[in-house]
């Protein structure tokens, strides 16, 4: 897995891409969301085009950072979620969780709509 | 045992997450050479990837001088792929159902939840050596 980030509009847009599976990769995603919440920057779009699929690791880092933005204040959507990660998000019911959008421009104009 | 050993259809690794990758490197090409639809590989790659992960980290506790192998083999139409590790494996029914609201946001507790709905059969063997989960899935 790789991860680049950038900050567009004032919110900060994760990008991993490749297989999010567990193990030092993981490790990655998972250190950079925290990073972020520690900063202070706590409005998140994580932008999953260009993840080939994840398992429960990857679905417990994007739940943890949710719910430890909620608890401070702050939001994480979800942009460009593809057909395998939807269904996953389905079978584990966590599709109701996120909010997910198909572009992250729409992602991050959403937060302006709060 | 420092790295991971292929022979034939069975790759054996230190029991490490940092080996995940060298499991679905070795069971995607596989699974290509038979040539499976890119959508399956994925459903049976987060399979593996769920069981590796649950091998390493409760089958074998996080013992690295331990190994976790796995192997993989196809039988009229179906694949079939077992993993085994040296602990003494697990009762399914211990595993809060990760569906339920009250478990809903919990960061753990998804993996073999995902493996049963991804998979056609899984199936749990203990021995005296350790435990083996064996998964199949037809490829038509």
């Amino acid at each position: 897995m790789k991860l680049s980030d950038r900050t567009q509009d004032g919110i900060v847009v994760l990008s991993p891409s490749g297989k999010i599976m567990g193990g030092p990769d993981a490790s990655l995603l998972n250190d950079k969301l925290h990073q972020c919440i520690e900063s202070d920057q706590k409005k998140i779009v994580v932008d999953l085009a260009g993840v080939e699929w994840m398992n429960s690791t990857g679905l417990g880092i994007l739940i943890s950072s949710y719910t430890t933005l909620r608890n401070n204040g702050g939001e994480l959507k979800l942009a460009n979620v593809t057909d395998k990660i939807h269904s996953l998000l389905v079978i584990t019911k966590l599709v109701s969780v996120f909010e997910a959008h198909d572009s992250v421009d729409e992602a991050v104009g959403a937060f302006g709509q709060g | 045992m420092d790295k991971p050993v292929i022979k034939g259809n069975t790759i054996t690794v230190p029991s490490k997450l940092d080996h995940l990758a060298d499991v679905d490197l070795f069971i995607e090409g596989i699974l290509r050479g038979y040539g499976t639809d890119e959508s399956l590989i994925a459903d049976i790659a987060i399979s593996v990837s769920e069981l590796v992960n649950n091998a390493v980290s409760h089958g074998n506790q996080g013992e690295s001088d331990k190994i976790v192998s796995v192997s993989i083999e196809k039988t009229n139409g179906s694949v079939s792929i077992a993993v085994t590790d040296e602990g003494g494996g697990f009762n399914p029914g211990e595993i809060a159902n990760p569906v339920a609201d009250e478990n809903l946001l919990k960061d753990v507790g998804r993996g073999i939840f995902i493996v049963n709905s991804l998979m056609d059969t899984v199936e749990t063997k203990k021995s005296d050596k350790g435990t083996t989960v064996v998964i199949t899935k037809s490829l038509q």
